[in-house]
C-alpha cells in the first residue's frame, strides 16, 4: 500500500513547522512543547500524510495515549498507518 | 403527446406594462408581445428545454393566470417528478415541437394565479414555495431605463426576478444567455447593449477570471451581485473595472423573497438596520446567529419572522451573511470557526480569484479548516515578475494566519484550475 515511512513522515513534520519559521530538532526526545508543535500541528501533520497517500488514517482505531515528544508522533503515525 | 402551440390567445388579463420590451435570446431580438404563448395545462409543472420555452412559459403565465410551476429538466430528477405529478401537476416538457405534458397522477383544480418556486435544494431535497407574479414582483419603483443581461437557471428566484422587472416596467430590456453561452456572455452582452447585469458572486468571480477585459467592454451602468455571501473583494474587483456603475448585492431567497439591498459597494448591511420595522419593508433581526427576515414579499404560509437558515456575524458595525447555518460553522476542537469569514480572508488576497472553506476531519480536534482556491491568471503583460507574484500554500497560509486566530486559519490548501460551478450559478462555497 502507499505507506510513508517514519523517515517521510518526519520530513513532513519538518515542513509543518518550517512554514511557522520553526526547525525540527533531529532528536526524536525532542519535547513538542519546547518547539511549539501543538494539537492544529499535529491535525495539519496528519493530514499530509492522508494526502501523501491517498487513504484516510483511521483516528478512532487507536486508544488514548500520551504524545509527548517528537519520537511519539512520528510512532503514532507510522502505527495510524496500519490500522 | 404534442399539443401545437396555438394562434392569438384569448387573454385572461391586461396585458403586462413591459409587454413592449425588447427580448434577446438565442440571439434574437423580439418584444415579449412577440413571444409564443403555448397551451400550458393547468396546474402544469413546465420544464423548459431552453430560455426561449422559459420565457414564453412566464409570459403564457402572464396573460392567462394559469398555475404554473417552471424549472428545466436537469434540476427536476425523477422523483420530483413523480411528487409533482402526485401534487396534481402536469409535468409538461416544452421545447420546440410545443408541449408534452403527462398526465397528473392526482388531478385537481387549479390555483389561478399560483407560480411555484423549487428552492435551490441546497440543503436536502427542493421545496415548493407559492408565490404569484405579485409578490414575486419587487421593483416597483420607476427605474432608469435597462438592458439587463439574465444569465439565471430558469424559474429560481433570481431568475423570476429579472424576468418580473422586464415584464411589469417599460424600459427594462433583457438578454437571455443560455447555459452553453455562459462563459462568452459578455460578448452577447456587449453585442446587445447589456448596461445592467445580476448573477451569484462565483459568475462574477469567473467572468472576472476568464476575460476581465472582455468584461470591461461591457457598458455596465448597474452591477447586482446575490445569491451566495457577497464578500468585501468581489465588490472591490468590479468597482476597480466599473469605477462609476452602481454595485448593488441582494439578499433574496423563495421563502422571503427580496429582503436586503446594498448599494454603497460594501459587504454585509449597517447595524442599525436590525430590528427596524417600517411599512412594506421586511424586518430583519439576528436570533443564535441566525438571519431572521419578516418580509413582505415572503411566499405563500410563510408571513411571519423567517428562520433564513443563514449565518450572520457582526464585524466593524457591519452584519455580514457568512453561508449556511449547516454549513458555515466549522468546530475546531471546540472552537467555532466561520467559514466564510475565512473564505473572506483568503478572497481578500490579491491574487486568490476564488475560495472555497470546509471543514474536513482530523485527529485530536475533530475538524480542522481546509480550502480550495483559484489563483488569478497571471499578468501576460508583466512576464518577468509573473512567477515571483504566485503564491504557495505555505504564503497563503501565512496571508491567513496575519488575519485570523490560530484555529482558523486553513492548514490545508489545494489550487485549482478553474472555479467550479453549478447551474445555479453557485460553487456551494
Amino acid at each position: 500500500m502507499n505507506e510513508l515511512s517514519r523517515a517521510q513522515i518526519r520530513d513532513l513534520m519538518a515542513q509543518v513547522l518550517k512554514n511557522q519559521d520553526k526547525e525540527l530538532p533531529a532528536d526524536d526526545a525532542a519535547q513538542l512543547r519546547e518547539i511549539g508543535f501543538r494539537s492544529l500541528d499535529f491535525s495539519e501533520l496528519a493530514l499530509r500524510v492522508e494526502d501523501e497517500t491517498g487513504e484516510e488514517l483511521n483516528f478512532d482505531a487507536p486508544g488514548l495515549r500520551r504524545i509527548a515528544t517528537v519520537g511519539d508522533v512520528l510512532d503514532f503515525l507510522v502505527e495510524l498507518q496500519h490500522q | 403527446m404534442t399539443v401545437a402551440t396555438p394562434g392569438p390567445v384569448a387573454a385572461t388579463h391586461p396585458e403586462p406594462a413591459g409587454v413592449d420590451n425588447r427580448v434577446v435570446v438565442g440571439g434574437v431580438a423580439l418584444t415579449w408581445r412577440e413571444l409564443p404563448t403555448p397551451a400550458l395545462p393547468d396546474p402544469a409543472a413546465v420544464l423548459a428545454h431552453s430560455a426561449a420555452h422559459a420565457l414564453a412559459a412566464a409570459r403564457q403565465h402572464a396573460v392567462r393566470g394559469t398555475e404554473l410551476l417552471l424549472s428545466t429538466a436537469s434540476r427536476v430528477d425523477a422523483a420530483m417528478r413523480a411528487d409533482l405529478s402526485e401534487a396534481g401537476f402536469a409535468v409538461t416538457v416544452l421545447d420546440d415541437d410545443g408541449t408534452h405534458p403527462s398526465a397528473p397522477a392526482r388531478p385537481r383544480a387549479a390555483d389561478p394565479g399560483r407560480l411555484w418556486l423549487l428552492t435551490s435544494g441546497s440543503t436536502g431535497r427542493p421545496k415548493r414555495v407559492g408565490h404569484t407574479l405579485d409578490t414575486l414582483t419587487t421593483v416597483r419603483a420607476d427605474q432608469p431605463e435597462r438592458t439587463w443581461l439574465c444569465p439565471y437557471a430558469p424559474g429560481t428566484y433570481a431568475w423570476w426576478q429579472v424576468v418580473t422587472l422586464s415584464l411589469t416596467q417599460p424600459g427594462q430590456h433583457l438578454v437571455v444567455v443560455e447555459p452553453d453561452e455562459l462563459d462568452d456572455w459578455p460578448a452577447v452582452a456587449a453585442a446587445h447593449g447589456v448596461d445592467a447585469a445580476s448573477g451569484t458572486p462565483t459568475f462574477w468571480r469567473r467572468t472576472l477570471y476568464r476575460d476581465a477585459a472582455a468584461l470591461a467592454r461591457v457598458p455596465l451602468r448597474q452591477i447586482t451581485l446575490g445569491g451566495e455571501p457577497v464578500d468585501q473583494a468581489i465588490l472591490d474587483q468590479l468597482r476597480d473595472v466599473f469605477p462609476t456603475a452602481r454595485i448593488s448585492w441582494i439578499y433574496a431567497s423563495s421563502e422571503v423573497g427580496a429582503s436586503i439591498v446594498v448599494h454603497d459597494g460594501r459587504a454585509g448591511f449597517p447595524v442599525d438596520w436590525l430590528d427596524r420595522q417600517a411599512p412594506g419593508r421586511p424586518t430583519l433581526s439576528v436570533r443564535d446567529d441566525e438571519l431572521v427576515v419578516t418580509s413582505p414579499f415572503h411566499g405563500a404560509g410563510l408571513a411571519g419572522p423567517v428562520r433564513t437558515g443563514d449565518r450572520v456575524q457582526v464585524v466593524d458595525g457591519r452584519v455580514l451573511i457568512t453561508g449556511r447555518l449547516d454549513s458555515d460553522e466549522i468546530n475546531v476542537g471546540g472552537s467555532k470557526v466561520s467559514a466564510g469569514v475565512v473564505r473572506g480572508v483568503l478572497t481578500g488576497h490579491p491574487t486568490v480569484a476564488w475560495a472555497r472553506v470546509t471543514g474536513r476531519r482530523a485527529p485530536v480536534l475533530g475538524r480542522m479548516v481546509v480550502a480550495e482556491v483559484v489563483l488569478t491568471p497571471a499578468d501576460p503583460s508583466e512576464p518577468a515578475s509573473a512567477d515571483a507574484g504566485v503564491p504557495d500554500e505555505a504564503a497563503l497560509v501565512r496571508w491567513c494566519a496575519d488575519r485570523l486566530p490560530d484555529h482558523a486559519v486553513p492548514r490545508r490548501i489545494r489550487v485549482l484550475t478553474e472555479i467550479p460551478v453549478k447551474e445555479t450559478l453557485k460553487s456551494d462555497v
